[in-house]
């Protein structure tokens, strides 16, 4: 069982003297293999929380456990996805791939053929020894997922992985981690603003309210999309057409503009 | 150079570039020989002549001059120069990405160097010369002293910019160890590093030839200075170029290493 449990989780940044609370009281369980988005105004500590996750910051209070352990440190079984991608520049696009697993220690021949099927899923075939700066952003964040998913990690961890791509290219990706996703399940833990891309994506959508940040409201994506059968659809855009996701995207729209102080709109 | 790559038709510029540049050369080269053979607007005792230069050269080549041949002098300092450098690097790469790591290691060492940095290599010649006498020995201490702060300093600013996020990366990638040294921090590093080497053999080359000047068996320097008390001009000119080209083919050299060493560097 790997999930993810924020129980009663607070965050306080002290500066100068004073104390900024960023979160306060955030209690969730994302459980094994749902895929959870949390959306929310910017400065609301949602990417916090997936970092305390990840292991690399800690909540000031409360406790954060992933498969029933605390977590204490970042680790190759919380595989994180980063908006800025974070590749090695001086690695190929195998290398970085591969680097992860090396490091666990897994056996060269394993390797090989992790890190040759993740790349075929992926659809980098070709590109195998292109370095980054070589590749799109696009084609970046292909890599950066696949690094990710070739550890076999409990749980992926995604910090608005496709914030800094175009949207046509926003759009594919989307679709085809929709299609990782049924095809490999894991918890997923993503973060985004864009409202869409929550509602398309994932079981969950946990709407936090601004600094500092609590959880508004949680709304259940996964029943309607079984229940309107959402899956029978190849494209995005189809899904993006149906009644019950133009329904479940108003009401998340209108909850975050609730969010909004008077004075930034 | 790397926009020059990157726009379409950056290569026929460049070449464009490259004939400019050979033009304006031989202007200067043609001025050069109006001036002082043919109208001998500028006398032979202020400004050798191109012929009085390729007898200098010459000279200099085959019959050799203050105790040396040509190639005796540039191996003499080129060899000086690689000894500092190599043992400033050595010492210094190392110490700055130290530094740059270790918040204890910084605090430990940057109080002496921050007492050392501000003193000229030059000023270091007299107690050079006070410790290890005229020879080779004192050259090498002094080119050590310029080579080692510009290693120590670039290689803890290669440290000091490392992308946190690129850190963050290779901790969840559980990488730990030497292969965090050798395989994120040296090649995040890698850039800042060779400017840092870059500048430290400009800084040696500059030093050995003052330390030369003040006293030497054979070098480059050597010849500079003697060509000044026997008031030969063309042998100056001589001496000035020899040490241009020298410290040229080091720098192209160490261009060529760059590209070998980071080769995902290239647009």
């Amino acid at each position: 069982m790997s999930n993810i449990v924020f129980d009663a989780v607070t965050r306080v940044f002290r500066r100068d003297g004073k104390d900024f609370p960023t979160l306060d009281g955030i209690s969730l369980e994302v459980r094994d293999r749902e895929f959870v988005a949390i959306v929310g105004p910017s400065g609301c500590g949602k990417t916090t929380c997936l970092r305390m996750a990840a292991g690399l910051e800690f909540p000031t209070s409360g406790r954060v456990s992933v498969g029933g352990k605390e977590v204490t440190e970042p680790g190759p079984d919380r595989a994180v996805v980063f908006q800025q991608f974070a590749l090695f520049p001086w690695k190929t696009v195998w290398d970085n791939i591969d680097f992860g697993l090396r490091n666990k220690g897994v056996l060269e021949a394993e390797r090989r053929r992790r890190v040759g099927d993740i790349i075929t899923l992926m659809g980098l075939e070709g590109y195998e020894s292109a370095f980054p700066h070589q590749l799109s952003g696009g084609m970046q964040q292909r890599v950066a997922i696949a690094r990710a998913y070739v550890l076999d990690p409990d749980v992926l961890l995604m910090d608005e992985p496709f914030g800094a791509l175009d949207a046509q290219t926003r759009t594919v990706m989307q679709e085809e981690l929709v299609r990782l996703a049924r095809k490999n399940p894991r918890t997923v833990l993503f973060i985004t603003h864009a409202v869409e891309e929550a509602v398309y994506l994932s079981d969950r959508v946990v709407v936090m309210s601004r600094r500092p940040g609590t959880i508004r409201e949680v709304i259940d994506v996964a029943s309607v999309r079984q229940s309107e059968n959402w899956d029978r659809l190849e494209r995005i855009e189809e899904v993006m057409d149906q009644d019950s996701f133009v329904h479940l995207r108003t009401r998340i729209w209108k909850l975050l503009r609730e969010q909004q102080a008077p004075n930034d709109h | 150079m790397a926009t020059a790559r990157s726009t379409p038709g950056g290569a026929s510029r460049g070449r464009r570039a490259v004939w400019v540049g050979a033009a304006a050369f031989a202007v200067a080269l043609v001025l050069w020989y109006v001036l002082t053979t043919l109208t001998g607007v500028i006398g032979s005792a202020r400004f050798p002549s191109p012929p009085e230069v390729f007898a200098a050269f010459r000279q200099l080549a085959l019959d050799g001059y203050a105790d040396g041949r040509l190639h005796q002098h540039v191996l003499h300092s080129s060899k000086l120069v690689l000894m500092g450098f190599a043992a400033a690097v050595t010492a210094g790469v190392p110490l700055g990405l130290a530094m740059g790591w270790s918040r204890r290691v910084e605090a430990f060492v940057n109080p002496i160097f921050l007492t050392i940095r501000p003193v000229p290599p030059l000023a270091w010649i007299p107690l050079a010369i006070v410790w290890l006498g005229l020879g080779d020995a004192a050259k090498v201490m002094v080119i050590w002293f310029a080579a080692f702060v510009p290693s120590v300093i670039n290689a803890y600013t290669g440290v000091r910019s490392i992308e946190p996020y690129l850190l963050e990366a290779s901790r969840m990638l559980g990488v730990r160890g030497w292969s965090f040294v050798r395989e994120v921090l040296l090649p995040a590093a890698l850039p800042h590093i060779f400017t840092g080497l870059r500048l430290s053999l400009q800084a040696s080359w500059t030093t050995l030839v003052a330390a030369e000047l003040v006293g030497a068996a054979l070098g480059l320097g050597k010849v500079l200075n003697a060509s000044a008390q026997d008031i030969f001009p063309a042998m100056i000119l001589i001496g000035m170029v020899f040490v241009g080209i020298a410290g040229g083919v080091m720098t192209c050299t160490l261009a060529l290493v760059e590209a070998r060493a980071a080769p995902w560097r290239q647009g």
